[in-house]
């Protein structure tokens, strides 16, 4: 087990996660592996011919989205790396996981809202036991302690 | 030899005689019963096409001499032969098979021009005795107009619910808008073809009438200028302006704002707003976090500029062009009443976000050098041989929009020409170029004019028309107001473009109608009304919905309320501001 996985989306919901995130590092002695997932659901609604376009200004986002974390990681004095992928979520955190042998893996917890989330509590749940079972990784939803 | 002056006069008197022998004949029209010419109007003065038109002896029903379609402008002309088969031989004297007109025919007959057309009542006007000796003359009679009154039944209601339907579909986001106008053009045939075999009286129209409602001109305006912004969008010049506009504030976040929103509003002109907000809302949202400060406090002044903006060409929106080619506006024709008014409106809507982002556009962020360096290493013009062909190729386009109208040269045409040199000049490979075309647009507008041209044809905006034109009587400044803000207001909740589609005959029908609206004014209401009214609610506009989500995965969700509460008083600002100008103006 050499790593931490933590997806990141960006913004102030993001925050407390990448702290948890150097925290959990900082204790461990491992690097984390920020992960951002391009996802273009949002152009179902308009024009599906201009995926092309705006895929690689997404990396590009995301790209400049998990540098933010990383400065936040080398401020606290952690190793840290980004990986932007394609695809479903769930998916590539499992692969991540993967890759790297990850051995904790940092999600934020849905808040109530009315928007949807990737995932609200029910699928949340879960999706931890399928990270346990798929990757053998620890899950970390922030807010609860660190085993 | 020369010949002599005696041939030439002959040869001048025989040319002449063939010339004039080759002419149509005007006056009278030999070998036939006669002519007549006329045209059908609905009640509103506007011409109806399609329409059946015949000559029959007798008051009704009786044996048609003659039956001919109204044109596009509603002109029909009937030719009786010289003589008709009888229809049934019983009725035939013995040893005659044809009727031969006007030698059979007593003086004395009456002889009924009859009009019929689906969703209007049928007309039958019998002929005066100094229209028949006309026609017996063998003379052209030429008819006065016949206006025929609609008829509302079954069919009208059915379209009114199947547009109804396609517009919440879309307003609700339920189904993509493609797949809405789809499903409600096809349910127009259906009722038409498989329906009408049930209930008669519910057809509507079928497929050729249905394609007369497609404007071909809009379709192809659009497809090329697609292609042309496909070239454009993949040389990085968004990525790269945008990174000399935080060069030149010199990361003073208030002065920023204005360049972004200047940036965007002139590229929403010029490309469609969905495009421009799908390539500059990553680069923004990556210039605020290197700045430290909120991206919604750039993002959305900039949606705001783009929707309007994109107004001041006739290639801007969507709605313009639809505007423009319904009402014959020429590009030259948006600049000169259009720009100035936009330009008023863009200045209030600098003021106004400056005043509400105050907070943020002034307060302290901390700039992260690291992030600041990525971003100067990411601004760079990726392919600058495609942008230099591409300005190359657009700036000629824009000089033929400028000047086409002279020539008669059509926006679509031009925009056609503009992409075929591109793609020859630059020669990208093409299966990326078609996939580039955005088809499920060219569909949705396709299937749009469909489902609009159903409730035109049952009369549902003849119906919608009379009933606004009763309303702001000859008022102009009335009709304005109405106009504008109805449009401003009912985009907010309903998509734009299926709204302009439909609201454009309406308009046409008010030009007509109301003293002084003949100079178009109430059309570039529409156009304001329509555009700036997106900026009242997140579905106002395609390009807010592709801000707010582009803006959400980078984890700065924009809520409905929000935006209403940004939105909606730039909405009344810049409407303000464009309607005081459009009084001025006009």
């Amino acid at each position: 087990m050499s790593g931490i996985v933590c997806a990141v989306r960006g913004g102030a919901a993001s925050k407390p996660t990448i702290r948890r995130a150097v925290q959990l590092a900082q204790e461990s002695g491992l690097p984390i592996h920020f992960l951002y997932v391009v996802n273009l659901d949002f152009l179902s609604h308009t024009s599906s011919s201009r995926v092309h376009t705006i895929e690689e200004e997404m990396r590009e986002m995301g790209e400049f989205i998990l540098l933010t974390a990383q400065e936040q990681a080398a401020r606290g004095g952690v190793e840290a790396h980004g990986v932007v992928r394609d695809g479903s979520v769930g998916d590539q955190i499992v692969a991540l996981c993967r890759e790297t042998e990850a051995q904790y893996v940092v999600l934020g917890r849905p808040r109530h809202s009315a928007r949807p989330n990737v995932f609200d509590e029910e699928r949340l749940q879960r999706f931890v036991e399928r990270i346990a079972s798929q990757t053998g990784a620890q899950v970390v939803l922030v807010g609860e302690d660190v085993p | 030899m020369k010949p002599s002056r005696g041939w030439q006069g002959a040869l001048l008197v025989v040319a002449l005689a063939a010339l004039w022998m080759s002419l149509p004949a005007r006056a009278k029209n030999p070998g036939v019963g006669g002519m007549v010419v006329g045209g059908v109007f609905d009640t509103q003065g506007q011409p109806v096409e399609g329409a059946r038109v015949w000559l029959a002896l007798g008051a009704e029903g009786g044996t048609t001499l003659s039956e001919t379609e109204t044109q596009p402008d509603g002109s029909f002309t009937l030719r009786l032969p010289a003589t008709i088969p009888y229809g049934e031989p019983q009725s035939a004297p013995e040893g005659q098979t044809a009727l031969r007109v006007w030698d059979d025919i007593p003086s004395g007959a009456a002889v009924t021009l009859g009009v019929s057309r689906d969703h209007f009542e049928t007309r039958l006007l019998p002929l005066s005795g100094e229209q028949m000796e006309t026609l017996r003359g063998g003379e052209i009679l030429e008819l006065p107009p016949v206006a025929l009154e609609r008829h509302i039944g079954i069919a009208f209601w059915t379209a009114s619910l199947i547009f109804i339907g396609v517009l919440l579909l879309i307003a609700s986001g339920r189904m993509h808008n493609t797949l809405a106008t789809l499903s409600g053009a096809a349910l127009v045939f259906a009722v038409s073809y498989l329906g009408a075999l049930l209930v008669p009286d519910v057809r509507i129209f079928g497929f050729e009438a249905a394609l007369r409602y497609v404007d071909w001109n809009v379709i192809f305006l659009i497809l090329g200028m697609m292609i042309v912004i496909a070239v454009v969008e993949r040389t990085g010049i968004f990525q790269w302006m945008a990174y000399r506009a935080y060069r030149i504030s010199g990361g003073r976040l208030w002065l920023l704002l204005p360049i972004l929103m200047l940036i965007t509003g002139v590229a929403s002109a010029f490309l469609d707003n969905v495009t421009t907000m799908l390539l500059m809302t990553p680069i923004t949202i990556q210039i605020a976090l290197a700045m430290g400060t909120n991206p919604l406090a750039l993002l959305l002044p900039e949606v705001f500029a783009s929707n309007v903006v994109g107004i001041s060409t006739l290639i801007g929106t969507p709605t313009n062009i639809l505007i423009g080619s319904y009402a014959g506006i020429s590009f030259n024709d948006f600049l000169h009443n259009l720009t100035p008014g936009v330009a008023l409106a863009f200045a209030g809507l600098v003021a106004y976000s400056e005043w509400v982002y105050r907070e943020e556009l002034h307060g302290a962020g901390q700039a992260s050098p690291l992030l600041l360096q990525k971003l100067s290493e990411r601004a760079r013009i990726t392919d600058p041989d495609h942008l230099r062909k591409a300005g190359w190729v657009g700036a000629g386009m824009l000089l033929l929009f400028a000047l086409g109208e002279r020539v008669h040269l059509l926006p679509a045409v031009t925009a056609l020409m503009g992409a075929t040199a591109l793609l020859v000049w630059i020669r990208p490979d093409i299966e990326e170029m078609i996939e580039a075309v955005d088809w499920t647009t060219l569909v949705f507008f396709i299937t749009l004019f469909i489902v609009v041209g159903a409730i035109r044809e049952v009369g549902v905006i003849a119906w919608l028309a009379a009933r606004i034109g009763g309303m702001v009587g000859e008022n102009l400044p009335l009709a304005m107001g109405v106009v504008l803000w109805s449009a401003a207001l009912l985009s907010t909740v309903i998509p734009n473009i299926p709204f302009t589609a439909a609201m454009l005959p309406v308009i046409g029908y008010l030009t007509t109608t109301i003293p002084g609206a003949d100079n178009l004014v109430l059309f570039y209401c529409l156009s304001v009304g329509a555009a700036m009214g997106g900026n009242g609610s997140l579905i106002g506009a395609s390009a807010n919905l592709v801000t707010s989500g582009i803006a959400e995965r980078a984890g700065y969700p924009v809520t409905y309320k929000e935006f209403l509460k940004r939105g909606l008083p730039a909405l009344l600002v810049t409407v303000g501001l464009a309607m005081a100008w459009l009084w001025l103006r006009f």
